[in-house]
């Protein structure tokens, strides 16, 4: 199955989902033909005309245009998710390469699409990573 | 470029005593027509994707619990990445984070792979107002 998984470029739950047997759909999945295409100036900084059309399919015109850039790439492996897990307190969500409004909306897409999602937090010690490791896995099994 | 070929970051876990040059040789020697190139946590592979795929499985055989890999969207020795052009790493925050982390994935892999149900772990709990109180008056009575 497509899982979902945020952070997008998490390395821990992309290894986590393929060794259990499924298909992660990342952010760098969607974003390899587009920083080898050649029309685009210095991706993913950059969109195109069509991405930005795209983005509209998610989010409303008056939601900032970073977030809706950052859709139009979420936003195709949204629609393909089958199950989803969230890390919550990525490092990555704030800071000006990620955004945090746009991994809220794109959770809340997710949800709206009422496929089986996996809540999680960054394990702080050992207990914590066992039960981390121990609900994937179950998660997971438990989707075949 | 070919959207057969696939690029794929692969980390090696704090704990491991496996070093990148280590997998780098072992990548070579294995001879899959798969591109290896070092780094500071790991190695780069870049090939068709069958090949890389299949050298990925035959490198966790090496250290099945301490060897982490994702796919990357940019190609091995990407100017606009690499540093020896003074590329940015804008995703490094992330990755830093997660190879700390690695060790303890590497706890919760092996309990999962023995089949244990591990205890459930104490969460943070918000402080009782009480107390809250208590700490107000201790700094201004």
């Amino acid at each position: 199955m497509k899982i979902f998984i945020m952070p997008p470029n998490s390395l821990i739950l992309f290894d986590l989902v393929e060794r259990f047997g499924h298909e992660p759909l990342s952010l760098m999945g969607e974003l390899r033909e587009r920083v080898t295409s050649n029309e685009i100036e210095a991706p993913p900084l950059n969109v195109s005309s069509d991405d930005v059309k795209l983005g509209l399919k998610y989010a409303g015109i008056e939601v900032p245009s970073g977030i809706r850039g950052r859709l139009a790439v979420y936003g195709p492996l949204i629609d393909q998710a089958e199950a989803a897990i969230f890390m919550e307190d990525a490092p990555y969500s704030f800071g000006c390469v990620g955004c945090q409004r746009t991994n809220e909306l794109a959770k809340l897409l997710i949800r709206k699409r009422r496929v089986p999602v996996l809540s999680l937090d960054y394990p702080e010690n050992e207990d914590q990573a066992k039960d981390m490791v121990f609900k994937i896995k179950e998660f997971l099994e438990g989707l075949r | 470029m070919d959207s057969d070929i696939e690029t794929r970051i692969v980390l090696i876990a704090p704990s491991s005593d496996l070093t990148p040059d280590q997998i780098a040789r072992f990548v070579q020697n294995m001879g899959f027509q798969v591109t290896v190139k070092e780094t500071c946590y790991g190695v780069v592979l870049e090939g068709p994707r069958e090949n890389v795929r299949h050298t990925m499985r035959e490198l966790r055989k090496l250290d099945p619990y301490r060897i982490y890999s994702k796919v990357r969207a940019f190609p091995a020795g990407d100017i606009r990445r690499c540093r020896a052009h003074h590329g940015s790493r804008p995703g490094f925050a992330q990755l830093e984070k997660e190879w700390k982390d690695l060790s303890l994935v590497e706890i919760g892999l092996i309990c999962a792979e023995r089949g244990e149900r591990p205890p459930e772990p104490k969460r943070r709990e918000r402080m009782p107002v009480n107390d809250l109180k208590k700490l107000i008056e201790e700094v201004e009575p």
